[in-house]
C-alpha cells in the first residue's frame, strides 16, 4: 500500500500544555480515516498539522516522501495538494462561489481562466449548486456553503483531503447533503482525514477509525471492530456517551 | 448690505483677488488628494508590516522602524514636520513648495492610516488566512487577493474621514510658502486691511467641502452597508 503522510512522534505543545503526545501514524492512498474522541482530545490540532496550519513543537510529518516538518520545504507547494475543509466553511464573502472556486488554480496551478470555470461549473453540478456560481457566499445555505468548500479544495485536485469537523455547524437538516458529498468522494477513492462526531459516517464510510484522547492515539482499527467491542476502557466509555 | 457688496468687491473682484482663492483651493485640494493616496499607500506598507510581525513573528527589523516611524509623526506636531522638510531637507529650490506639502502630509497621513488599515486587517477572521494558504495560496498573495480586499470594505469610510480631516490640517501648508486656500485669504487681507471677509469666506469654503465630503462618505457607508447584506 503506498504511504501518503507519515507522522512520526508527532508533538505541539501550546505553553506548557501539550495537546498532541508523541504520534506516530501512516496514512496510506485511499484511506478514509474518521478521527473521533472527546473535545480538547487533539484533534483538531493533529489534523490542522498535517497541512501545517499548526506548527509541531517536535516529530515529523512526510507528505510523498517529503519532510514538511523541515523548514527547507516550500509548504506552499505541498498544501496545493492538501486540500482543507474548515468547520466554518471559511468562503471568501467577497467573491461569487465561482470566483471562490477558480482563485487558486488561476493564480497558483496558473489555469486559464476559461479551463477552470469550466471545471467549476462541472463540480458545481455535480453538487447541485450550478444555480448559485454568480451569487455570494452569505446568500447560500450552510450545507451550500459547505459542499462549495468541498469543490473549491477539489478545484486544486488534491492527493489528501482534510475534514475538520465540516458538520458541527449545520443545522442537522443540512448535514446530510455534505455527508452525501463527501461519501461520493470516498467512493472515488479519495484519501480523506476526517474529523468528526457524525459516528454513522465513519461507521459506513472509513475503513479506519481512530481514537484520540487526551493528546494521545489512544486506539485505532477498522470501523467494525472499533464502533463493536473495542479493546479500550475509555473507548468504550466514550462510545457510551455518544452512541 | 451696501457694505457687505463693497466688501465682497474689494475683497474679491478688485484687481482680481478671487483669483488668490481660486488658485489657494486648487493648491489645497491638490494637496490634500495626493497626500491622502500617499498616506494610503505608506500606511497600508506599514500596516502589513506590523500584521505580518504579529501573526508571523518576522520582519523584526522593518516592524522596529514602522513603530519608530508611527511614534515619531503622530507624536510631533505636523508644521514642524513640513519646516523640516522644507527648510532642512529640501534645502534646495527645484522641489516646489505644493510638492513638499504633499510629501510632508503624506508621510503625516501614512501614520494615521497605518493604524486604519492595521485595525482593518485585523478584523478579518483568521479562517480567512487560513483558508487561502490551505489552498496554496502564498501569504502575500492570501493578503493580496483575500485579506486586504475585504479589510479595505472595512476601513474605507474611515479613510474618507481621514480626506476630510487633511482638508483642514493643510490649512499650515502657508508656513513653508505654499499659496493654499488659508494662505489666499491671508494674502487678500494684507492687500485690503479687511480681515473680516477674506477669513470668513475662507472659513465658508472649507467648511463647505468638508459638508461635502462628510455626505459622500456616508453615501458611501450606506452602498456598503447595503452590499454587505445582498453578500
Amino acid at each position: 500500500m503506498e504511504k501518503l503522510l507519515v507522522i512520526k512522534n508527532l508533538c505541539k505543545s501550546f505553553g506548557d500544555h501539550d495537546v498532541l503526545k508523541n504520534i506516530t501514524m501512516d496514512i496510506n492512498k485511499g484511506d478514509v480515516l474518521c478521527l473521533v474522541g472527546p473535545s480538547g482530545g487533539g484533534k483538531s490540532t493533529f489534523l490542522r498539522s498535517l497541512n501545517l496550519l499548526e506548527t509541531p513543537s517536535s516529530g515529523n510529518i512526510y507528505f510523498e516522501g517529503i519532510d514538511i516538518t523541515d523548514p527547507k520545504t516550500n509548504i506552499d507547494l505541498v498544501r496545493k495538494k492538501i486540500g482543507m475543509v474548515f468547520q466554518h466553511f471559511n468562503l471568501f464573502p467577497h467573491l461569487t462561489i465561482l470566483e471562490n472556486m477558480t482563485l487558486a488554480p488561476i493564480k497558483v496551478l496558473n489555469e486559464s481562466k476559461d479551463s477552470a470555470v469550466k471545471r467549476a461549473k462541472e463540480l458545481l453540478n455535480r453538487v447541485g449548486l450550478i444555480d448559485k456560481i454568480d451569487t455570494y457566499p452569505n446568500m447560500l445555505s450552510g450545507g451550500q456553503k459547505q459542499r462549495v468548500a468541498i469543490v473549491r479544495s477539489l478545484m486544486m485536485n488534491p492527493d489528501v483531503m482534510l475534514f475538520d469537523e465540516p458538520t458541527s455547524a449545520l443545522d442537522p437538516e443540512m448535514v446530510g447533503e455534505v455527508l452525501d458529498v463527501m461519501k461520493e468522494l470516498a467512493r472515488e477513492k479519495m484519501t480523506m482525514v476526517v474529523v468528526t462526531h457524525e459516528m454513522g459516517f465513519a461507521r459506513e464510510v472509513a475503513n479506519r477509525v481512530a481514537f484520540l484522547d487526551d493528546g494521545v492515539l489512544a486506539y485505532e482499527n477498522s470501523p467494525d471492530a472499533f464502533f463493536k467491542n473495542p479493546d479500550n476502557e475509555r473507548l468504550r466509555n466514550f462510545l457510551s456517551k455518544v452512541l | 448690505m451696501e457694505n457687505i457688496i463693497k466688501a465682497l468687491n474689494l475683497n474679491l473682484i478688485k484687481d482680481d483677488r478671487y483669483m488668490y482663492i481660486v488658485d489657494g483651493l486648487k493648491n489645497t485640494m491638490v494637496i490634500t488628494i495626493f497626500a491622502t493616496l500617499l498616506g494610503i499607500f505608506l500606511g497600508l506598507i506599514v500596516a502589513l508590516v506590523r500584521t505580518t510581525y504579529d501573526n508571523t513573528k518576522k520582519l523584526k527589523v522593518l516592524n522596529a522602524i514602522c513603530n519608530l516611524y508611527i511614534t515619531v509623526i503622530r507624536g510631533t506636531p505636523v508644521v514642524i514636520q513640513l519646516m523640516i522638510l522644507f527648510f532642512c531637507i529640501f534645502t534646495s529650490r527645484d522641489v516646489s513648495g505644493v510638492m513638499i506639502a504633499i510629501i510632508g502630509f503624506g508621510i503625516n497621513s501614512g501614520a494615521y492610516v497605518a493604524e486604519v488599515f492595521r485595525s482593518g486587517l485585523m478584523s478579518i477572521d483568521h479562517g480567512q488566512m487560513e483558508a487561502g494558504r490551505s489552498l496554496g495560496l502564498s501569504y502575500l498573495d492570501t493578503m493580496k487577493y483575500i485579506i486586504i480586499p475585504q479589510a479595505f470594505k472595512v476601513v474605507l469610510p474611515t479613510l474618507g474621514n481621514e480626506f476630510i480631516v487633511l482638508i483642514k490640517e493643510t490649512s499650515v501648508a502657508g508656513y513653508v510658502a505654499v499659496q493654499d486656500l488659508t494662505k489666499g485669504g491671508d494674502i487678500i487681507r494684507s492687500r485690503t486691511y479687511d480681515a473680516w471677509t477674506p477669513l470668513l469666506i475662507v472659513a465658508g469654503i472649507y467648511l463647505l467641502l468638508t459638508c461635502i465630503f462628510s455626505a459622500l462618505v456616508k453615501k458611501l457607508e450606506i452602498s456598503l452597508r447595503k452590499n454587505e447584506k445582498r453578500g
